[in-house]
């Protein structure tokens, strides 16, 4: 190995000296036989002649030694490539588009690999990621499950297949005295374009702190140091045990400047004092999806009053999911066995369990193995559309590149009469692609390391700050970039094969005398790519409209009536007020402060409570008349239903501007009492007393026995409500639709608090948010509340998220996919234009005018266009009425989106088409009929 | 010194010849020639351009290395000399090249009788 590195390093960079010491030693050969046919009698020269002859050629021997030391590969490539560069620069025009091209196939190919590898594939930054398990409790509707408390216990205390069990439950939040109020920076850019918003805090009031509990054997089964003091320990996750907590580098990084003497000291979260044990590495995650403030043991939760230790200690209270590690040897498949019997126990000594719950045990090396059947759906999607984009860009170059060699048929051909190989002439035409290839590899590198750096940053930009630090890796790596050049040299062969093998089989002597461009000839060739540009139109007609619809009905969609007023409604919320410790006396005391210090900022008309919010804050619940039996089979209007319901303050209804059809709202003196009414939807009324006067009549709202709910969540129970008022039917639960049943009860002002507060303001709520949140600071410094105009809440429905996302990725796509397919036309039609020189010649001559020419290429341009637009429009309808049955606000046969886009897309593939047509136009024709 | 008697060089047989008359001790590229026809006793016909060739190629390979140095009579001339990975090949394809020989004849020697 290395003696030939080092003969061909002396081949290319000793070249002069290489050559002279060939022509010494082979002269040499023939003196020194000379000389011995002298001394055998010849005369010298009959000698000289003789030895000469005997040698053979000593220019074909020297280029055979050239051969075997390798020296000719390096001098040929450089040739090659060099003459490449050459002829690339000699045609920019073709280069630009080709690079372009490339560049964005190959650009976004490594953007999305780059992305599902660092979310999915890239092993945990921990101690052997590879024996770490994740436990999952299973039943029909969830695959992903967590557990409660209890049940983790009996799984860790009686399991034989983990050396360590530990539980990781997911960011609860916290607040802290002693950090200043932060606001949020800069609204995210791209989130905001796309019009998707989160709910932000109010700036202002008391932000919260991202903190993960987790078992005490957690760290320990990690096996990380700590850069300051230590992790936590098994001895820290006792319900006696003294508060402590471990902060991340970066919280420590962000918020106390790397302070030094921070282990030790003292944070008061949620008014407890809590000892600093240590700091982790920075963007240290765990198992978990990103970098938190803070961690702390589960027993903390308790200490918070998050969660109550008999909650904790209760199997109905879902905590956090169980993540373990595999004993030496023990493969997942045995524990997954082991853990179905524990589950089985667990079953049996429950009887009041379902008996369909049992457990998945998966890898835990990456989220690979925990991902959703809809998300695999849209991973493969999004790869398949990104592996076809690529494939659809080498196609539209290798067309380029058959469009020129058939400029370049005679090139070639005349070299291939000169005497060069065939295989010498593919290198060359292979050299050339893989250059384009090269040079598109380079520009798409930092190209997509830019995409990422924006995605991440844009995505970290649009989650509050208390979600937790994104630390996804994107910089390029080695990997990726080995990716990169992968991808663009087998793009360059797979894109410069054919053209090249096509090129090189040309007939020299028809090539020469240019009878490759007869009249027949073009039709078998162009048919193939023909139907490339249609199916490519039919594709981009298909994302673009689609994306049309899906846009334009999420716009609608903002502007549905919802029942209620939206655009002018602040949506207040605190976040985990329970977190504060307050006692029921001060909570109540709050709102009340809060719904007058807000009543009287000039602008609010009125300020409203209720338990929960009409979008995103809904809760199901049991509803049924209460004359009719529990629940039997059979679907009469008697059969119980979900609703959904909220305990709400009187002036709700004017506050939201929905209007009361039937009878009245409560009175202060039932919401006192918590007397037994209920105002209804008019659909729920239409439900269960069809053509019926509800008024007066009796239902039974709620279950005796509640099933598993969240933490600090409390479902009402009334066993015969009296019905006094119907209101207007809302769209609540889903937003796409009316909700069949909506129930209101009253709420006592002097007995219950919420959470939520509803604005009604003269002007844009988004005026008077600042406003509201220093009046939030002034009633309570340390309550965070998130506040927003109702309206953005509609933008965090999944409706409205997967149509915005979807129609902005679908147009990307397709804009994409439309700038390909006409670099496609404009291959196809200066191909054929090319080839056609000779026969256009002959027509002028004959007496054809220019636009009769340009008539005839167009034409044949256009028809493969025209035939895939056709097909994307009646695809387009199809696929779209499929949608509409899915989401809200999108009108499926909406004439603007279909004409309009098939129009633009019309218009700009005419101009591909026109482009190089025009060229056949200038055509001479006495210049075309001579060439040569 | 071409001979009626002389045989064909068999395929790839030329780089086993340089390597064994190259064992023999260092030569230029001429004595090589003149050593295998001598051990050869001039039944072998070896075009003396292609020599050089396999010569280049056995280098690259790093089976041979060269130097330049004084002919017999006093010209400057480039000596090649067997590599310890040249003498390794040498041994092996001796080895095969036996073999060959012995499974051919063998191959040949057959009779209908003995099939």
């Amino acid at each position: 190995m290395w003696n030939r590195l080092r003969s061909w390093l002396r081949a290319t960079l000793q070249r002069p000296c290489v050559e002279r010491e060939m022509d010494a030693e082979l002269h040499f050969h023939i003196d020194a036989y000379t000389e011995d046919l002298v001394r055998t009698g010849l005369s010298r020269e009959e000698a000289t002649r003789r030895a000469r002859i005997e040698f053979g050629g000593i220019e074909q021997t020297k280029e055979q030694c050239r051969d075997a030391s390798g020296l000719n590969v390096v001098e040929s490539f450089i040739q090659d490539s060099r003459f490449g560069l050459r002829m690339l620069a000699k045609n920019p025009g073709f280069t630009t588009v080709a690079v372009l091209t490339l560049t964005l196939g190959i650009g976004i190919c490594t953007t999305v690999f780059t992305a599902f590898d660092a979310l999915l594939l890239r092993p945990r930054a921990v101690k052997d990621p590879d024996d770490l398990a994740f436990v999952f409790r299973t039943t029909p509707e969830e695959p992903h499950g967590r557990f409660s408390y209890p049940d983790y216990i009996y799984y860790r205390d009686h399991n034989k297949s983990f050396s360590d069990l530990a539980l990781f439950a997911f960011g609860m939040v916290v607040t802290s005295s002693e950090l200043p109020a932060t606001g949020n920076g800069a609204a995210p850019r791209v989130a905001g374009a796309i019009g998707f918003q989160l709910p932000q805090l109010l700036q202002g009031s008391a932000q919260p702190i991202g903190c993960f509990f987790v078992s005490g054997n957690y760290f320990p089964m990690l096996g990380t140091l700590p850069v300051q003091g230590r992790l936590l320990q098994p001895e820290d996750d006792q319900p006696s045990s003294v508060p402590v907590v471990l902060m991340s580098g970066n919280f420590w990084q962000r918020a106390f400047h790397s302070d030094p003497k921070i282990v030790g000291s003292v944070l008061h979260l949620d008014g407890v004092a809590f000892t600093v044990v240590g700091v982790t590495p920075v963007d240290y995650m765990g198992t978990a999806p990103d970098v938190p403030s803070l961690w702390a043991p589960v027993s903390a939760s308790v200490h918070l009053g998050s969660l109550s230790s008999r909650e904790l200690q209760s199997r109905h209270v879902i905590v956090g999911g169980p993540q373990g590690r595999l004993k030496p040897g023990v493969s997942f498949s045995d524990a997954q066995a082991e853990l179905a019997v524990l589950a089985a126990q667990i079953r049996a000594s429950n009887p009041e369990d379902k008996a369909k719950e049992g457990v998945a045990v998966v890898p835990g090396r990456n989220d690979f193995a925990m991902l959703e059947p809809m998300e695999w759906a849209l991973i493969t999607a999004a790869m398949a559309a990104v592996v076809l984009l690529l494939l659809i860009a080498c196609a539209n170059v290798a067309s380029l590149m058959l469009a020129r060699s058939a400029a370049r048929r005679k090139e070639i051909a005349l070299r291939l009469a000169l005497g060069a190989g065939r295989w010498r002439l593919l290198r060359q035409l292979l050299t050339e692609s893989i250059l384009l290839a090269v040079l598109a590899g380079a520009i798409a590198l930092p190209l997509s390391s830019w995409m990422l750096h924006l995605l991440v940053v844009q995505i970290a930009s649009a989650l509050p700050s208390f979600w937790g630090t994104i630390a996804l890796k994107v910089s390029p790596d080695i990997r990726i970039f080995a990716f990169t050049l992968l991808v663009s040299c087998v793009a360059g062969v797979a894109f410069g094969l054919a053209p090249a093998l096509q090129a090189s089989k040309a007939d020299v002597n028809s090539a020469l005398k240019e009878e490759g461009s007869a009249f027949g000839l073009r039709m078998s060739r162009s048919r193939l790519r023909g139907f490339l540009i249609a199916s490519q139109m039919a594709a981009c007609l298909i994302l673009l409209i689609n994306s049309a619809l899906l846009l334009r009905g999420s716009q609608r969609a903002l502007e549905i009536n919802l029942g209620y007023e939206t655009r002018r409604i602040a949506y207040l919320e605190m976040y985990n007020p329970a977190n504060l410790h307050y006692p029921q006396e001060k909570m109540l005391q709050m709102n009340r402060s809060l719904v007058q210090g807000i009543a009287s900022i000039p602008g609010v008309e009125s300020v409203a409570q209720a338990s929960h919010g009409p979008i995103g804050g809904g809760r199901w619940i049991e509803i049924a008349p209460a004359s009719s039996a529990p629940p039997t089979s059979g679907n009469g209007p008697s059969e119980p239903t979900g609703a959904g319901y909220s305990y709400v303050s009187a002036n709700y209804f004017e506050t939201m501007g929905i209007s009361v059809l039937q009878g009245r709202v409560f009175t202060r003196a039932e919401a006192e009492a918590q007397e037994p009414v209920a105002i209804i939807s008019e659909a729920t009324a239409k439900r269960f007393w069809p053509g019926q006067d509800a008024i007066g009549k009796r239902l039974r709202i709620g279950s005796e026995n509640q099933g598993m709910s969240f933490p600090g969540e409390k479902e009402p129970f009334v066993a015969g409500s009296e019905v006094i008022g119907i209101a207007g039917d809302v769209h609540s639960m889903d937003l796409s639709k009316v909700d069949e049943s909506y129930v209101y009860l009253p709420l006592s002002q002097t007995r219950q608090w919420t959470s939520t507060l509803l604005v009604r303001t003269e002007v844009d709520p988004t005026l008077l948010l600042p406003m509201i949140g220093e009046e939030v600071r002034r009633v309570d410094p340390s309550l965070p509340v998130l506040g927003t105009p109702l309206n953005v809440m509609i933008s965090t429905d999944p409706n409205f998220v997967i149509s915005r996302v979807g129609g902005a990725l679908a147009s990307v796509v397709g804009v994409l996919g439309l700038l390909l397919a006409c670099m496609g036309v404009y291959g196809l039609v200066s191909y054929s234009v090319a080839q056609r020189t000779r026969e256009i010649g002959i027509r002028m001559a004959l007496g054809a005018r220019s636009i009769q020419v340009l008539r005839l290429v167009m034409i044949e341009g256009f028809r493969p266009i025209l035939a895939g637009m056709v097909i994307g429009v009646v695809a387009s309808a199809g696929i779209a009425r499929l949608i509409a049955t899915t989401l809200f606000g999108l009108n499926p046969m909406d004439a603007v989106s279909f004409s309009g886009v098939s129009l633009l897309l019309g218009a700009i593939a005419l101009l591909a088409t026109y482009l190089p047509a025009r060229r056949a136009m200038r055509i001479e024709p006495m210049m075309a009929l001579r060439h040569d | 010194m071409a001979n009626d008697k002389q045989l064909e060089l068999l395929q790839g047989t030329l780089d086993l010849l340089i390597l064994k008359a190259v064992s023999l001790g260092p030569f230029h590229g001429y004595g090589i020639l003149l050593r295998i026809q001598q051990i050869s006793k001039d039944r072998l016909e070896i075009q003396q351009g292609s020599l050089y060739p396999a010569l280049y190629r056995l280098e690259d390979r790093g089976l041979i290395a060269s130097e330049w140095g004084e002919s017999e009579n006093n010209r400057k001339a480039k000596f090649y000399r067997l590599t310890a990975s040249g003498k390794r090949k040498l041994q092996t394809e001796t080895e095969n090249w036996n073999r060959m020989a012995d499974v051919i004849a063998g191959v040949l020697r057959t009779t209908p009788e003995e099939v």
